[in-house]
């Protein structure tokens, strides 16, 4: 595909991008790369946002050791290591960090950057964990003072007008996603669940008119060419986290010939499932999409809403199994994980693999085991 | 007729007549916990080893927790309605539900199963493997906790309740887990939402919104304990909850001013106890545990008024996180190393460090969340660890023992902040110690006082060089 070749040669040369943006003025936000931060409000007063959404380096996350114990989720961790050890050039760049607070493991993260590292300014606002009016109008509130902040940090009004604007542009952004990713109900199969996965991690980093344009020449090109070869049993693929660098489970399921149709993830998965609607108000308008309208991650309560969608997705993207991956620590995902395959079982007839990983090298070994013996189940 | 279990409750307070009056109820309950006469010299021996039974206000307080404990386990055969809430709790909603119906019940039962099965009768593993065999399996720093009253419903000890009240403003897993309960056994739930998203440097101050929302979020859960237990929330339950609570809490004030005292007067594994059912018991544990420290409360007085202590006078002053809440062993070993512990964090916050609400809302819900807001525990991490820095002045600490569950992520939030901001804001050492407070399978005596002990020295000798 060219279009991933675009995308390679961009986020080559993304980091020299925004370094110059950043030396003629313009800010860098970094957020947390859960799904709560509306882009669209950053792009509106011209900074430069970037998300958050790296790990899988082992290094990294034993230096969070040094600011919280161990028990918390390695990709949290990992953000301290990246923010507090500033190896990571994409962290170092930032010059506000926007972190939506979700459940203890981001919270943890938080204090973390406002209690160890005041020399980078950040701003915190709260996810409410149910959804209900009281809990839309918090969020609503999180974000008119994250609206009030950037606005003062950058200097630009966020005119209704820039608003609108940024929001197309988003909407352009998540739509594409939502057609490319929806072209895998079919039989045949024309995305790989990897390829898939690099345009949505890339967009965390890419620039947005970039983005948008090498996904149209994605979707394009996908008009032309043949289906993937068949390969193994399709697998729906969900969990806690998705990050930036962490293949390997990915891996090992193309190794062992599972074929991924579908990945549904709290964290590095960008949400495309809903557009925010341009007419009236525009900031309740981002609250109604980013919160109300998005499929609640497992941290929610109660988190049905999320395993009833995952029953649909499965059966509409043609899924022959579930691998339910979770990091280590995540106690939402793990308490879910035990009686979500029951559900599973009788109201799609699927089987489900639940894994683990805290990124460690010695994860390896057990995983391919599991994953290959289920794979191999399933075929039968 | 006498019981097998006679010794043991005149151990823990109970009167013969009461014993009499509640034979029947007693064996019903024990049976179904799986006590017989083979538990009783287990659980004497544990009771009088590691509680100080000399005190008649101490058993008094093992009484209140087996009283309590015999009403959870038959509160569907007294024809209870039945409400759970997570702990730790923002109590007011559960008291003002108990303040508005006889009829309904309304506990954590799992601080029960806790602070009896393992502090009186040393019998807790099972009801932790039944937890783990449950949907909440070891190895994955799960919340022990939950894992006992998972465990005490699957084996039959305590009833499936009628409603959960999840404290979803502090806990994801206590929310998840609720979540869990419904799965396995269908109970409705009242998600009580907050958001802890304080940022580093706001306490005191807090959002007005966070105190509207977590004011709603209330205010939503006793509408749907009405719904569901079919009762009506009195216009007046929040003021007589108040009223029924108000005793417990001003005998903690004064048994906190009696711990200033030096030598302190009683272990803090005693007064673990009293503070782990007020925040656990809305019921008869709490008239009990008042009529306990009406007792207790001379008792120490005469203590302190004769120099009597629980450790040598001058010894180190230290304040812990809280008492270990299933095995008195674990507490009793840190003051077995000399040190002297006259806090705990809910022992401060509900008798000694003063929270200040500004009192500018109105319904009930708002009102129990702003004073949750200023007490700051629900707060966010900065504001609990502020609290110790105010007790360090309050009780005249030389260190602190800042043990945080590592199984819990709100507590785990402070594991290392804590320390870095204490020893810099108060000059004083900190110690800071990974536990789990209710699960004690993996305790290991020598390991803990390898490390307590090596404070303590430093601690003796840094007072010995700098006498106050």
């Amino acid at each position: 595909m060219n279009a991933l070749a675009k995308l390679d040669e961009h986020l080559a040369t993304r980091l020299a991008e925004i370094r110059t943006a950043k030396q003629n003025g313009r800010k860098i936000v970094g957020y947390a790369a859960g799904g709560y931060f509306p882009e669209e409000l950053a792009l509106a007063c011209d900074a430069v946002p970037v998300g958050f959404a790296r790990c899988g380096d082992k290094q990294v996350l034993n230096r969070a050791g040094a600011y919280t114990c161990r028990f918390f989720d390695p990709f949290w961790r990992s953000q301290i290591g990246y923010v507090t050890s500033q190896e990571d050039p994409y962290y170092t760049l930032a010059d506000l960090i926007v972190i939506p607070i979700t459940d203890n493991h981001c919270r943890v993260f938080a204090n973390t950057v406002g209690y160890y590292t005041p020399e980078i300014p950040s701003f915190v606002f709260g996810v409410p964990h149910v959804k209900d009016e009281y809990a839309l109008d918090y969020y609503l509130q999180g974000i008119r003072r994250l609206k009030a902040a950037l606005e003062e940090f950058t200097g630009v009004d966020i005119t209704e007008t820039r608003l609108r604007e940024a929001i197309e542009l988003c909407n352009r952004e998540r739509r594409l996603l939502r057609e490319i990713s929806e072209t895998r109900k079919a039989p045949d199969l024309k995305v790989a669940g990897r390829d898939f996965v690099a345009l949505n991690h890339g967009s965390f980093l890419a620039d947005k008119e970039t983005m948008i344009t090498i996904l149209e020449s994605f979707r394009d090109e996908l008009a032309d060419s043949a289906p993937l070869p068949a390969g193994g049993p399709r697998i729906l693929f969900t969990g806690s986290t998705l990050a930036q660098g962490d293949t390997e489970a990915m891996d090992i399921i193309d190794d062992m010939g599972g074929v991924i149709v579908m990945e549904e993830f709290a964290e590095g998965i960008r949400p495309y499932w809903g557009d925010v609607s341009l007419e009236g108000d525009l900031m309740a308008n981002l609250a109604q999409t980013y919160f109300m309208d998005r499929v609640c991650p497992g941290w929610f309560r109660p988190g049905t809403e999320r395993l009833d969608f995952l029953i649909r997705l499965a059966k509409e993207y043609r899924a022959e199994a579930v691998i339910w991956y979770h990091l280590l620590y995540r106690e939402s995902y793990k308490v879910d994980s035990y009686f979500f395959p029951d559900r599973l079982k009788k109201e799609a007839g699927l089987p489900m693999l639940t894994i683990e990983s805290e990124y460690d090298a010695m994860d390896t070994g057990p995983l391919k085991t599991r994953i290959e013996t289920f794979i191999e189940t399933v075929r039968r | 007729m006498a019981g097998y279990y006679d010794e043991l409750l005149r151990l823990c307070g109970f009167e013969d007549s009461e014993i009499e009056e509640e034979r029947p109820r007693i064996e019903k309950a024990f049976e179904r916990l799986d006590i017989s006469a083979a538990d009783m010299d287990t659980a004497e021996n544990w009771v009088t080893q590691h509680h100080d039974v000399s005190l008649r206000g101490v058993r008094l307080l093992l009484g209140a927790w087996l009283k309590e404990l015999i009403d959870v386990v038959l509160a569907k055969d007294d024809g209870k309605k039945i409400v759970y809430f997570g702990f730790p709790a923002i109590l007011g909603p559960g008291l003002m539900i108990s303040a508005s119906s006889k009829d309904v019940m309304v506990t954590a039962p799992d601080m029960v199963l806790s602070h009896t099965m393992g502090h009186i009768f040393n019998k807790l593993t099972p009801i932790l493997e039944a937890g783990e065999a449950n949907g909440l399996p070891a190895g994955h720093a799960l919340c022990s906790l939950w894992q006992i009253k998972i465990g005490g419903t699957a084996k039959g000890m305590i009833p499936v309740p009628d409603l959960a009240l999840a404290s979803s403003y502090y806990c994801d897993m206590g929310s998840k887990a609720d979540d869990l309960v419904t799965a396995l056994f269908g109970v409705p739930i009242a998600y009580i939402d907050g958001v802890m998203d304080s940022h580093w440097g706001e306490f005191p101050d807090y959002l007005p919104e966070r105190v509207r929302y977590l004011g709603a979020q209330i205010n939503q859960a006793l509408k749907k304990a009405e719904e569901v237990l079919g009762i009506e929330i009195a216009p007046d339950a929040w003021e007589r909850s108040q009223n029924e609570a108000r005793p417990f809490r001003e005998n903690l004030v004064k048994l906190v001013d009696l711990m200033k005292a030096d030598p302190v007067p009683i272990s803090i594994t005693e007064l673990e106890l009293m503070e782990a059912l007020s925040s656990s018991s809305t019921g008869r544990g709490i008239h009990q545990g008042i009529r306990a420290m009406q007792t207790l409360i001379p008792e120490m007085e005469e203590r302190v008024k004769a120099g009597i202590g629980v450790s040598e006078k001058g010894a180190p002053r230290v304040m812990l996180r809280a008492g270990h809440a299933s095995d008195p062993r674990v507490t009793r070993l840190v003051e077995e190393t000399g040190l002297a512990v006259p806090l705990t964090y809910i022992l401060g916050s509900w008798g000694g460090v003063k929270a200040e609400p500004k009192g500018e809302y109105h319904t009930p819900g708002e009102i129990i969340a702003e004073y949750e807001m200023s007490n700051g525990y629900y707060h966010g991490t900065e504001a609990q660890i502020k609290f110790y820095e105010r007790a360090a002045e309050l009780m005249k600490l030389d260190g602190f023992i800042t043990t945080y569950l590592y199984n819990c992520r709100p507590v785990a939030t402070i594991s290392h902040p804590q320390k870095k901001y204490l020893e810099e804001r108060t000059g004083l050492p900190v110690l800071s110690l990974e536990i789990d407070g209710f699960d004690s399978r993996a305790y290991s005596a020598e390991s803990l006082r390898t490390k307590v002990e090596t404070f303590a020295h430093m601690l003796k000798s840094r007072k010995s060089k700098n006498p106050a």
